[in-house]
């Protein structure tokens, strides 16, 4: 069909009002909200204006030439103490003197607090501190930016690296800008040092023994022999134990480089004449800065010589290998320091070579795997050698993470001739960014070299301390990598450009003349189609073989091809395939740049060995054999509820049973945190044991009478569901409700310790002594900890039967990058939201959102609730408020959604987002994020999350506790979101009701709760972020400043469907009542209509079962019929 | 030894001369090897079949929360079960419905198929078998199903339908009244050619094959007489089991059910007894009820097996 000029015309002019008319009212709503998203746009359209750094770099070295660039020029000090913004003097900041104040030991390093304090600026965790600086004529040239930092740790700390976002001049100088990483140094808190037996050999020995796995590292002082242990302590059952990690602080040189790893070395900036701003915005971490300097990029810090220049040095001066050398042995399992706390010692039992192992016992005897892969992370090992001259690095390893390919480990060094004057370590010669490791199945051990075959030499000299850096880099694949990237990045906007022009169901059968539209885009589709299969090659040559992990580059190349190709004829047949193809690609992309492998020895080998010196990769058939046996029959012994055990509770001394059903790694957590220095144990003198048991398994253990005394994390439901049947303790006190007795707990309990060491409690509090543990009354422990929701969602009748321990909540998730490129910002408003949906419509892109949660959020959001009588405690929850016309209207509001608006009602939202489909997405926060996290690590920086959208309305909503009254435009706001609740409960028939109420104070309180978070992230990673339901634990969770702005944004606007006898039934009935209306177009209010009396009448014989107050269909309360 | 002899010059006691209890203790006492054998069996039997059951009936008398002590309350659960209900009956239709449904059919089809493949020659007929096998022995494969018929417009059969300009909305498949039972039954239809085929085509493998030649003297016709009056009586005990299996499968389809369309179904579409079983034992924390529910069910299921009995006794007559 042809349309005419008229048409033509008459269609512009009318999507030209539209879109103007759209414009003026996004422009008129005011923002209200505490998340402010105008700015957020901002800083995206710089982020879309800036160029990639490849492209800067070309700029200022056009065909390889290097005319911007001045030789012989000095540094550049920008006067750090001169600033502007969100930042203080250390001195000044109440942060640092608190911490200064608190624990001096923790800043021994940063020197004269007095005199430094001054000279020094605190940069916090959130805001952006602006310094400006002139640059003259003669200095106009190419600099790096050097930041000498002090990674402190204050209050606001937590496990993440230090982030920041720079700008020069107000703007990204190139997008790799936006995300710069300086690293934290970690210590394992788990040595000492104690005099040296006469007799021992100095140098460092490695031993199991009942205390645990002990490295022993004897050494000379000038009074005599001194010995420091290292020790990874283990359970009863000779299991290794994670030792605590410790943020160590110190003063570290930063020199921008790329925090992605696709480009090697550091980053080179042009700095033209006049005057000039430089920013960082926090992202993360708070930190201290004492000097910023422009470094011109000929300065000797970056000089880096080639491995021959080295290697001809040497020879100049005559270095040979030690004649007498000793091979120095390090375990990797010990390092020294750490990048994350994440790159822990673990257990591998694959081999019965690796030392120690035992084939019933997980001992820690390598380094790990899946958390010590991510480019930048790094452990250092400090050694010395007995004898001066040069020396190999052997390694034994197991490399199985990408298949077919190599990973590469940059080697850098300190001490020594090697690193800068502060300890800084550098890499030794330019190949040591390359520094291979194979994929191979088994255990390998090689000297630790270059893919040209070099196995590096390395100088050292006797009785100077080096420490040897392993850091995670993608070597000689990065550029590789960032071909494949950047591929990736245009064949989705190829995708995309595509998607807005057919939808994402193109009709195969109409030709949609992709060659007259958008010739760019099969040009293009064509372009990557070879880029790809060039890049499948050069990975082929590189790792010598085609293994499946590159096959993967292959495929798409060929699906490119063919769609590019025939004029677009095939485009649309093949869209969704690209769809598919497009996330395998993102996959392929994540798993190539995590290289991670296992490493069990290191050892520094005289340059003169041979292979033998190498640690022996392989056990013999016989004695592996022998190993696995044992490992199979000891599996059937070991009883794992024992995991991280350090002590057989006394069954007389009636320890605290606690139960939960999570996975393992959750319980270890929690029994480490129980049995630590200052753990439960340790402040109450209660012993606990803890139980890993499936879900449902309370249920029954209730019943036989073996049941826990305290259980963690049971949703809000069942704990409502267990009170009422007498199951659960009423931990709040207070009047005796239903069936069950109420623990009182009203008081204040101090436990001390007396001089042996002794604990014992009481209501009084002694004077001049400090009580270990303070137990408080449940009002005391619960207030202000949590959001009113949390606590509504365990309360029946007044009575709390829990204290909340995870809160889930929805929040809004949106891709920045389309709505910039849209010219829109994140809707504050349903009713923004659905001014939004032509556009994304137009675009063929849709919004997710889940029915049930949104059924609830509209409920509460405009002033309706769940249930009637709620003022009054004997006939709350005896109906439903589902049939009143503000419940009416919520719930066609949201099927309105579905049918009007067509939003999708099933859709993989996690894939959708990720592609660009679904650009806005509202649904539980830590899922989601968690999964972006790790999933779609190609978008990261390119969304936000924010609170929920919020209704307007002209009358004050009813129900909502946080309803906003805004003067300007005489609307009401409400922002709720719905909570969701998990509890630790108290079981009934609990034997001390006393410590149980101690163990679930302990466990709740904000400190442990921010301490299990940290852990988790610092066990598994970033996407095991932990959803405290503690508000007051958030603060010290590893989120960005702006994350946790938004998480508390929303935890001030928060509802919750409270429980009573029977709620179970209204899920299920307002589930029919949507399915109806969605799928047979009925009437929304009919639908609901007609299942409103079935949902009171389940509700009324619920009540009548536990003797509460009824009503029948059209009865009202004895109190309101006054 | 010399005892032995005693018993053996002993007249031996006449059944006439004993109580019932004696005589079948003196019978137990001549078999104790047999009930020796038996006994590990037995007894598991017994404490995890037998005397659920009977407290599964106990119990239907009270009721019986999980958590607290249950109280007497009579007949009250079924005159609630019968009267009161609404969803129980609907569950019952359901449930008929669908045994009457995938019950016979999936029986029928069992037997046709495992006929047909049985006269393929020995290698294909190993491979044929294993292809109409395999669906049930691999767990839960009906899941396939989720994904064919996702409510995700990239499910499979949405993207097609739209694709062929037939649809313009994803249509929520499991979630849809209209559609539920219909798939339902096809999944189980698809799930059920499970061990009743194998025992049908192992019943095929053991007919004496002379007995074909013998019927042919004797005027057999044609191949539906040979079926009819020597194939299927020869394989009656396998023809029974069958017949069990797909009574029981279809009466407790429930758990396919679930996974496919969640839990309850909407509008109740496809909810059953055993679903209305799982629904006030486990969600609503009422087992008096729902063994009330449980023990209604065990009657239609016993009843039908005798149904079952009678009509297969009738075949080849």
């Amino acid at each position: 069909m042809k349309r005419t000029l008229f048409q033509k015309v008459l269609c512009f002019v009318l999507s030209v009002t539209i879109l103007l008319g759209m414009t003026a009212i996004t422009a008129s709503a005011a923002s209200l909200k505490g998340n402010d998203t105008s700015s957020e746009f901002e800083t995206m359209q710089k982020y879309l204006k800036a160029s990639a750094y490849s492209t800067y770099y070309a700029k200022y070295h056009p065909n390889g030439t290097n005319p911007y660039f001045k030789s012989g020029l000095g540094e550049v000090n920008i006067p750090v103490t001169s600033f502007t913004g969100e930042a203080s003097l250390v001195k000044d900041s109440d942060k640092c003197n608190a911490s200064y104040n608190a624990d001096s030991t923790a800043w021994s390093t940063f020197g004269d607090f007095a005199t430094l304090g001054a000279q020094t600026v605190y940069l916090p965790t959130s805001g952006s501190a602006t310094w400006n600086f002139s640059i003259s004529e003669a200095q106009a040239s190419l600099y790096n930016i050097k930041i000498e930092y002090y990674t402190c740790q204050t209050s606001e700390s937590s496990v993440s690296s230090i982030e920041r976002k720079l700008y020069l001049d107000g703007g990204f100088p190139f997008t790799e800008a936006s995300n710069l990483k300086l690293t934290k140094n970690w210590e394992y808190v788990n040595s000492e040092t104690v005099a040296a037996p006469a007799d021992a050999e100095t140098g460092v020995t490695y031993e199991q023994t009942d205390k645990g796995y002990i490295k022993r590292v004897v050494y000379e002082t000038a009074t005599g022999k001194e010995m420091t242990l290292y020790t990874i302590a283990q359970d009863i059952n000779g299991n290794s134990m994670t030792p605590d990690a410790e943020q160590y602080p110190e003063w570290r040189t930063y020199y921008a480089e790329d925090a992605s790893g696709y480009t090697q070395g550091y980053f080179e900036f042009y700095f033209e004449q006049g005057n000039h701003t430089l920013t960082l915005e926090a992202e993360r971490e708070p930190m201290i800065v004492k000097s910023i300097t422009l470094v011109p990029i000929d300065s000797a810090e970056f000089r880096i010589k080639s491995y021959a220049e080295v290697q001809s040095e040497y020879a100049a001066h005559g270095y040979t290998a030690p004649a007498n050398g000793k091979i120095t042995q390090i375990e990797a399992e010990f390092p020294d320091f750490v990048s994350d706390s994440s790159v822990a010692a673990t257990n591998d039992n694959s081999s019965c070579e690796t030392f120690p192992s035992r084939a019933n016992a997980q001992l820690f005897n390598v380094i790990g795997e899946n958390s010590y892969n991510t480019v930048g992370q790094w452990a250092a090992y400090k050694f010395t050698v007995s004898e001066t001259g040069l020396y190999k690095l052997g390694m034994r390893y197991k490399q199985t993470a990408l298949e077919g390919m190599y990973i590469c480990r940059t080697i850098k060094l300190s001490g020594g001739a090697y690193g800068l004057a502060d300890g800084t370590p550098t890499v030794p010669f330019a190949e040591a960014y390359d520094a291979q490791f194979n994929y191979n199945k088994e255990w390998q051990s090689s000297y630790v070299g270059d893919s040209k075959g070099n196995e590096f030499t390395f100088y050292f000299e006797e009785g100077v301390e080096y420490v040897l850096y392993l850091e995670c880099s993608l070597g000689s694949l990065k550029e590789l990598i960032a071909r494949a990237a950047a591929s990736l990045a245009s064949i989705n906007a190829d995708y995309l450009k595509i998607l807005q022009y057919t939808g994402s169901d193109p009709d195969t059968y109409r030709e949609y003349d992709f060659k007259g539209t958008m010739p760019e885009v099969l040009v293009d589709l064509l372009d990557q189609a070879i880029a790809l299969a060039e890049l499948a090659d050069e990975f082929e040559a590189l790792c010598g073989g085609k293994g499946s992990h590159i096959a993967t580059l292959d495929s798409v190349s060929l699906l490119l091809d063919r769609m590019g190709k025939n004029n677009g004829m095939d485009v649309a047949a093949n869209l969704a395939t690209l769809k598919s193809n497009l996330g395998t690609l993102g996959t392929w992309i994540n798993d190539s740049q995590k290289g991670g492998m296992i490493v069990d020895t290191i050892r520094v080998i005289p340059a003169s060995a041979d292979a033998k010196a190498l640690p022996k990769a392989k056990a013999g058939f016989f004695k592996s054999a022998w190993f696995e046996i044992k490992s199979f029959i000891s599996s059937v012994f070991t009883d794992y509820d024992e995991m991280g055990l350090t002590v057989v509770p006394d069954a007389n001394e009636n320890p605290v049973q606690v139960w939960l059903a999570s996975g393992r790694d959750q319980s270890k957590i929690w029994r480490s945190m129980i049995d630590a220095t200052g753990g439960y144990t340790d402040l109450t003198g209660n012993a606990v044991t803890l139980k890993l048991v499936t879900g449902g398994t309370l249920l029954p253990s209730i019943l036989s009478g073996k049941g826990p005394d305290v259980y963690l994390g049971l949703s809000a439901a069942d704990v409502i569901n267990y009170a009422i049947r007498d199951a659960v303790v009423g931990v709040s006190g207070g009047e005796k409700k239903l069936g069950s007795d109420n623990a009182i707990f009203t008081s204040t309990v101090y436990t001390y310790k007396d001089e042996n060491g002794r604990v014992y409690t009481t209501e009084t509090p002694e004077a001049g002594k400090t009580a270990s543990f303070v137990s408080h009354s449940f009002t005391d422990t619960v207030n202000g900890n949590y959001a009113k929701a949390a606590m509504d969602t365990v309360t029946l009748l007044d009575v709390s039967y829990g204290i909340p321990m995870t809160m889930n909540f929805s929040m809004m998730f949106y891709r920045t990058d389309i709505l910039t490129q849209l010219n829109k910002t994140a809707p504050e408003t349903w009713d923004e939201l659905l001014e939004l949906v032509p556009v994304l419509q137009a675009n063929n892109m849709a919004f997710g959102v889940h029915y049930e949660n949104q059924i609830k959020i509209m409920l509460y959001q405009m002033g309706s609730n769940m249930w009637k009588y709620t003022d009054n405690s004997e006939y709350a929850g005896a109906k439903v408020a589902l049939d009143t016309d503000l419940s009416y209207e919520a719930f066609s509001y949201v099927c309105r959604l579905y049918t009007d608006y067509s939003f999708p009602v099933t859709y993989d939202a996690a894939n959708r987002f990720r592609t660009g489909e679904i650009p806005i997405l509202v649904q539980d926060y830590i899922s989601v994020y968690n999964q972006l996290v790790v999933f779609a690590t190609e978008i990261e920086g390119l969304w936000n999350m924010c609170s929920v959208p919020g209704f307007k309305s002209t009358n004050k909503a009813t129900y909502g506790e946080y309803d906003e009254w805004n003067d300007t435009d005489g609307y009401y706001y409400n922002y709720d979101s719905c909570a969701a609740i998990t509890a630790t409960v108290m079981l009934y028939g609990c034997s001390d009701v006393l410590s149980a109420w101690q163990f679930m104070q302990w466990q709740t309180s904000a400190t442990v709760q921010a301490n299990y978070g940290n852990r988790m992230v610092a066990l598994i990673g970033p996407s095991a972020k932990y959803e405290t339901a503690n508000i007051n634990a958030i603060k010290n969770l590893s989120w960005s400043a702006a994350e946790r702005a938004a998480l508390e944004d929303q935890i001030a606007h928060l509802s919750s469907v409270v429980n009573y006898p029977g709620s179970y039934i209204i899920d299920r009935y307002t589930k029919f009542a949507f399915l109806n209306a969605k799928n047979d177009a009925a009437n929304p209010v009919d639908a609901l209509r007609q299942y409103i009396d079935a949902i009171n009448a389940e509700i009324k014989r619920k009540r009548e079962e536990f003797d509460l107050k009824t009503l029948e269909p059209d009865e009202e309360p004895d109190y309101l019929k006054k | 030894m010399s005892q032995q002899t005693n018993v053996q010059t002993d007249r031996p006691v006449q059944r006439s001369e004993m109580t019932k209890w004696q005589w079948t203790w003196k019978e137990i006492k001549r078999n104790k090897t047999a009930y020796f054998m038996v006994a590990p069996f037995l007894l598991l039997f017994i404490i995890f079949t037998v005397i659920p059951v009977l407290l599964s009936i106990l119990l239907s008398f009270t009721d019986f929360n999980m958590l607290q002590m249950p109280h007497w309350k009579g007949f009250s659960n079924y005159s609630r079960l019968f009267l009161e209900d609404e969803i129980f009956l609907l569950a019952c239709k359901n449930t008929l419905v669908f045994a009457a449904v995938t019950g016979p059919v999936s029986y029928l089809l069992s037997l046709l198929m495992a006929w047909f493949i049985n006269e393929l020659p020995p290698k294909i007929r190993a491979v044929v078998t294993l292809i109409f096998y395999a669906p049930s022995i691999s767990g839960q494969v009906y899941l396939v199903w989720k994904t064919l018929f996702s409510s995700d417009s990239y499910g499979w059969v949405n993207a097609t339908l739209i694709n062929l300009g037939l649809q313009t909305d994803a249509i929520l498949w499991f979630d849809n009244a209209k559609y539920v039972m219909t798939l339902c039954i096809v999944v189980a239809l698809w799930t059920s050619l499970g061990t009743s085929f194998l025992a049908f085509i192992a019943g095929f493998q053991t007919i004496d094959r002379s007995m074909y030649e013998a019927a042919s003297v004797d005027g057999i016709k044609n191949r539906w007489q040979e079926l009819w009056y020597i194939t299927l009586p020869t394989m009656r005990p396998q023809m029974m089991f069958g017949a069990v299996l797909a009574i029981t499968n279809s009466f407790g389809f429930g758990a396919v059910v679930t996974a496919l369309c969640g839990f309850p179904s909407v509008d109740y579409a496809a909810h059953t007894i055993m679903h209305h079983l799982d629904d006030y034992g486990g969600q609503r924390y009422e087992v008096g009820y729902s063994s009330s529910i449980a023990v209604v069910l065990f009657v239609i299921m016993f009843a039908s097996n005798i149904i079952i009995k009678k009509a297969l006794s009738k075949v080849g007559e």
